[in-house]
């Protein structure tokens, strides 16, 4: 029977075992959690109402969430910076868009499918160029490419510059499955149709992650020379995974084509829709799997809540971003472990509350004096 | 009647007008690479701030000359014009040592998409400090008109906009003033020194510390400058107008070759030049031309026309 129960000891711990992927072990906690996690998904379009947010918001924010998991393959593993992962967003969009507008391709998930295998492609294309760069050449040439494409659009009749192009034919929105349905009913199947390719998704990416694959990604991150020593094709092998990262954007991309029904360059293909998408997954958590997915619900939610609410809207998001950078730079879901831990000590012993108070005091001061004295210097000179 | 020249001609003085513009942009943003190490995705709403700045200072400063009517007073308002752009951009120098001293200092250690990351929660504040300051709608300092009356046609001898000619020679004077300080003048040295080289020039007596202010300071200075001389030309001051720049000066210091003064002279001319003949000829290609001319610099000779890592020539 223990061929077939779920539960397994491992190192004195009973993990669970995910069935149909191989070597995927959570233990009992993370298994509840992700239990939660994926029934939240699935409940978000009533749950959502209930607390006061936007369905339609969050689901966005999954997919850009999507296309951050995506460029997180290049930067956890490969460790590099791509700033034009927009491109095969824009690209996935721009496929769905044109291919109802120009073609009169009613059925949405062959649409879907065009999105996937055009953006792939780009993503391909794109890849073979900037295979062999590093560093900031690599985030420059990317977007570079990125900037072309946009301006390409922006330009064209044939996108409708601007204006951009509707996802109807005829007025009508697209059939999926087949069957054409009410709004509600549309935006539900796209919803529940997307969730469970999105998971599958997240389980190929865990897979492809913990593959010999994944490893020589790692490797190559961490010198190129070395890994190219032991025999890895280096440059082959970021083109490969360049162009899976661009395939999640596309997927991502094509799905927002479905769910918006209308796309535009400036919040699909812009540059500054990379920037967004490479800080979803920094700020939740680039070193997790799920945290960009994380990353993504939560910024797209606070530039596209704040921007109807407050005057101001920009400035809230840098601070938070700030507060990453200095305070939590492993993200949010990176980060988590630590400040539950941090939590549980301190609970269990209120003594360490006083010891971080007097820790913050002497930091202020060290910072205060630090400052004092490089304003003298600047101001009077050194002596 | 002095003659017209040629619209060949027109677009290729546009050209070079906007290319001196991105050249103040783009320096700033290179030596602030070249020595510091930081893609500064604030920059170009240091050149917005700049902008803004010199709509306040220009208004209260004509306030005490008399409206240019004759070519005397029209000089008289020029210059005091241009007086009040460089205070405007020296009212960056704080600014820009503050977010060095403050913001940048502590992630010099880091990986570069914490420093990307950083300026980019910079540039989102700073739409909003210029959001409170200034109000959403575009500003006009309307010292476009006068500073025409000023008489060039006369001394170079064709009939073309005397702002354009002004902000042409003005991008001239930095150029001049930024090799001379590079490679003249003490402290530019030091500051080459610091880039060739941090841990030596520490060990010769350099404080690091005060070098990278200094430069953060300047490359925000010339930013703010390079806003200043937009502002008091027919174009307005706007919240957004620090993208589009942000974008070519990247181009144009990728033309040039990373951290290379030179390059980034010649970039931005070639990048502006390229970028008004394509309005020109075929508009289509207007905003494509300056990132194709960048892919294709970038595939062919990755360093740049002018590049050396991390050295400032």
């Amino acid at each position: 029977m223990s061929r077939l129960s779920p539960l397994e000891q491992r190192e004195g711990e009973t993990v669970v075992r995910v069935p149909l992927t191989r070597g995927l072990t959570l233990t009992i906690g993370q298994t509840v959690l992700a239990l939660v996690g994926v029934l939240v998904l699935l409940g978000l379009p009533f749950l959502a109402g209930l607390v006061g947010l936007s369905w339609g918001r969050l689901f966005r924010g999954l997919l850009f969430g999507l296309a951050a998991v995506g460029l997180n393959l290049l930067l956890r593993h490969t460790e590099l910076v791509s700033f034009g992962h927009a491109a095969f967003f824009g690209g996935g969009a721009y496929a769905v868009a044109v291919l109802a507008a120009h073609l009169e391709v009613s059925e949405g998930l062959l649409l879907l499918l065009a999105a996937v295998i055009v953006g792939t492609l780009l993503a391909a294309f794109i890849g073979y160029f900037v295979a062999g760069y590093v560093d900031i050449y690599f985030a420059l040439l990317t977007l570079a490419f990125n900037a072309v494409i946009f301006a390409t659009v922006f330009r064209s009749g044939f996108f409708n510059y601007n204006d951009g192009l509707a996802v109807r034919v005829g007025g009508d929105n697209p059939t999926l499955f087949g069957l054409g349905w009410t709004d509600l009913g549309y935006d539900l199947v796209l919803y529940y149709t997307t969730i469970v390719l999105m998971l599958v998704m997240l389980l190929l990416m865990w897979r492809l992650i913990h593959s010999p694959f994944g490893r020589a990604l790692d490797a190559i991150g961490q010198d190129r020379t070395r890994a190219r020593f032991i025999g890895i094709p280096v440059e082959r092998y970021v083109w490969y995974s360049f162009t899976i990262s661009g395939l999640y954007g596309a997927f991502a991309g094509g799905v927002y084509a479905l769910q918006r029904l209308h796309v535009q360059p400036e919040p699909t293909l812009y540059v500054f829709v990379s920037g967004e998408i490479l800080f979803m997954a920094i700020l939740g958590g680039f070193t997790t799997l799920v945290g960009p997915l994380i990353g993504g619900v939560l910024l797209v939610y606070l530039l596209e809540a704040t921007r109807f609410t407050f005057n101001y809207y920009h400035a809230p998001i840098g601070i938070i971003l700030l507060a990453i950078v200095f305070f939590m730079p492993n993200g949010i879901m990176g980060s988590l472990p630590d400040i539950l831990a941090g939590l549980r000590r301190r609970l269990s012993d209120p003594g360490r509350l006083g010891e971080d108070l007097r820790s913050i005091q002497s930091m202020v001061r060290r910072s205060l004096t630090r400052a004092t004295t490089t304003v003298r210097i600047l101001v009077f000179g050194v002596k | 009647m002095y003659p017209v020249i040629d619209s060949f001609a027109v677009h290729t003085l546009n050209g070079l007008w906007y290319g001196f513009i991105l050249f103040m942009i783009a320096s700033g943003l290179t030596i602030i690479f070249g020595v510091l190490g930081i893609l500064n995705l604030a920059h170009g709403e240091l050149y917005a701030l700049g902008a803004f700045v010199v709509f306040s200072v220009v208004g209260y400063a004509t306030g005490f000359v008399a409206s240019p009517d004759d070519p005397v007073s029209a000089v008289i308002f020029g210059v005091v014009v241009l007086i009040a752009a460089l205070v405007a951009a020296a009212i960056l120098l704080p600014v820009g040592a503050f977010i060095e001293a403050v913001f940048v200092r502590p992630i010099y250690e880091r990986d570069e998409v914490y420093q990307l990351l950083l300026t980019y929660a910079l540039l989102l504040i700073f739409i909003d400090v210029m959001k409170f300051g200034w109000g959403t709608s575009p500003l006009d300092a309307g010292t476009y008109g006068g500073l025409n009356q000023i008489p060039t046609t006369e001394v170079v001898g064709v009939s073309y906009p005397s702002y354009n000619i002004i902000a042409m020679i003005v991008g001239v004077a930095v150029f001049a003033w930024l090799v001379w300080f590079f490679d003249q003048s003490k402290t530019g040295r030091i500051i080459r020194a610091t880039a060739i080289n941090r841990d030596m020039a520490t060990a010769i007596g350099v404080s690091t510390d005060r070098t990278f202010t200094l430069v953060f300071a300047m490359g925000a200075f010339f930013a703010g400058f390079g806003g200043a001389m937009v502002s008091i030309g027919p174009q307005t001051a706007f919240l957004e107008m620090g993208l589009d720049p942000l974008v070519l000066s990247f181009v144009v210091i990728v033309v040039g070759g990373l951290g290379s003064l030179k390059g980034a002279f010649v970039g931005a001319l070639l990048v502006g030049v390229i970028s008004r003949w394509a309005i020109w000829l075929y508009p289509a290609v207007e905003l494509a031309a300056p990132f194709a001319v960048m892919l294709l610099i970038l595939l062919v000779k990755p360093e740049g026309l002018f590049g050396t890592w991390g050295e400032i020539e």
